[in-house]
């Protein structure tokens, strides 16, 4: 019985993140589209609603392109690597009072070692394609994800000293619990440095290195074609709501809000995440792509320092108030 | 001239971030702006008198025929070469007559050239855009297929052909002494040299002016 409520919990979680990754898309392209200007997709149903559908369905049907020098096994493993370790990651997020697949107490730490993983496969794809563009796109993505994954875990620390624990639910709990509510206030230096890698840990712009059309082709999925790019492009949007979530259960107080709304009880948390993915858009239209050194630049030489001092800070500040 | 590539910057500037937020005020201001997108098959732009589009040869209501007299004028002007007229002259007036009048319209640059040299208004660039093909052959056009695409513009845009005035067909500011007897029709008072506006700089200034500037 237990097992089956959880296979149930499975589908309706999966269910609705493919969905909304089918919708993110969509809405990612009207959001960019209005900013600049323009009017995003339009033809397919009313406003264009369909078009994630078409979309679909176009990847579904398309040729499964292989290159004839590519590693075989790694090229048909690493998109797999990349959204399985996407997917996995939703188990652990609660998206409300005692609703997460798996509550364990070492969720934060799961979904930093799932991220890292994720990065494996864009790695090994990059490698296995045997093309130079798909190439380099692994070798700065590795470079890249290394470098942010310091910074994005050294950033989380602050929230980890405050809640006392690594369990997700007891994270939004000791919010609820503590003064100001939500750990954006005393956590804003964290919540910086969180934003700026999470940006980076999902290779969206301003740190699309790995991906840079105007330099590599697609990177890393230059020689992927139909389906199986399609689950990096999965993998990519899952990567981003996990991170939203993950931003909204550490910094903005989870699935509290200002007030309770009645039979929605993922309410706050939705709207919140929604909040973080239009930030994602909009950070999008509107910087351009930093350069490799600047991007390390920032990663090693701003972020990290600035994580490392806001967890003194916080130490500090604990030992005084006790 | 020296590139600085880094400009001076305030600490709170540098700290706060000043330039990425002004950045993310922009586009979200701009989303919100209305699109300046057409949709063009279901919405079309307004096109301006005087846009160069497909050729026709006017359909003279008196004669019901070109009004062409074979001057070869518009051949000569043409810079690509792509009008060619055939004719036969009259023995004893020595008046012309146009036997065949061609425009291989895929060689035309649509500089309009040919209507405003003509001293009769017998050829015009209407403002019909879309006449599209997959092949060649409906791009040559001959003296009747010419005066069909008159007829066709007329019709599609329900024009009267006694108001229609071109541009070339009546250049905007010539005075009557410069024109040839055709091309002498009367026009409304905007399209004389007073009411002309020529655009410099940026601005508007009066066309007498920019002549004399």
């Amino acid at each position: 019985m237990e097992l089956l409520w959880i296979l149930v919990k499975i589908l309706i979680v999966f269910g609705v993140v493919m969905l909304h990754v089918a919708y993110a898309t969509y809405f990612e392209r009207k959001v960019i589209g209005h900013m600049q200007v323009r009017m995003g997709p339009m033809r397919v149903g009313p406003h264009g609603l369909l078009q994630p559908i078409a979309d679909g369905i176009k990847l579904f049907f398309k040729e499964d392109v292989i290159p004839t020098p590519a590693d075989k096994q790694v090229f048909y493993a690493a998109p797999l690597i990349c959204l399985i370790s996407a997917v996995s990651s939703l188990a652990v997020i609660p998206f409300f009072e005692g609703f997460a697949i798996a509550n364990i107490n070492i969720g934060l730490l799961y979904i930093f070692a799932l991220s890292s993983l994720a990065s494996y496969g864009v790695v090994l794809s990059g490698w296995s394609s045997n093309s130079k563009y798909a190439f380099l796109g692994g070798l700065r993505s590795s470079a890249q994800v290394i470098s942010y994954e310091i910074a994005m875990g050294l950033s989380l620390v602050g929230v980890m000293m405050m809640a006392g624990s690594l369990n997700l639910t007891d994270i939004v709990h000791a919010q609820m619990s503590s003064s100001f509510k939500i750990y954006l206030i005393p956590q804003f230096l964290g919540f910086f440095v969180f934003v700026v890698a999470m940006l980076a840990e999902t290779n969206r712009t301003p740190f699309d290195l790995p991906e840079a059309e105007t330099e590599l082709v697609a990177g890393y999925f230059t020689e992927y074609s139909g389906m199986r790019f399609a689950l990096f492009f999965l993998a990519e949007y899952i990567g981003m709501i996990i991170m939203s979530c993950i931003g909204v259960i550490c910094f903005l107080g989870g699935w509290s809000g200002p007030f309770h709304v009645p039979g929605l009880p993922f309410f706050w948390f939705v709207i919140k995440v929604y909040l973080f993915i239009f930030f994602y858009y909009w950070v999008r239209a509107t910087l351009p792509r930093y350069r490799y050194d600047q991007l390390m630049a920032l990663g090693w030489k701003v972020l990290i320092p600035l994580a490392l001092f806001n967890i003194v800070l916080t130490g500090t500040i604990k030992s005084i108030s006790g | 001239m020296k590139i600085k590539y880094k400009t001076k910057k305030g600490l709170v500037e540098r700290i706060l971030l000043l330039e990425i937020l002004k950045g993310l005020a922009l586009t979200l201001r701009r989303m919100f702006s209305k699109s300046v997108t057409v949709q063009y098959p279901k919405e079309k732009k307004k096109l301006f008198p005087g846009f160069r589009g497909r050729h026709a040869l006017i359909r003279d209501p008196a004669s019901g025929t070109a009004r062409c007299v074979a001057c070869m004028r518009c051949a000569t002007v043409c810079p690509s070469r792509c009008i060619s007229i055939r004719y036969t002259k009259d023995e004893n007036t020595g008046a012309r007559k146009v036997t065949s009048y061609e425009i291989e319209a895929l060689r035309c640059i649509y500089c309009g050239y040919c209507e405003e040299v003509c001293p009769v208004n017998a050829i015009v660039l209407t403002e019909e855009y879309e006449y599209s093909d997959y092949v060649r052959e409906p791009f040559h056009f001959d003296m009747e297929g010419l005066l069909h695409n008159w007829d066709q513009f007329l019709a599609k845009n329900k024009i009267d052909p006694k108001t229609y005035i071109n541009p070339f067909l009546r250049p905007r500011g010539a005075s009557e002494g410069e024109l040839p007897a055709g091309k002498r029709i009367s026009v409304p008072s905007d399209w004389t040299f007073e009411g002309q506006v020529v655009w410099r700089d940026g601005r508007a200034v009066p066309a007498k002016e920019a002549v004399r500037l």
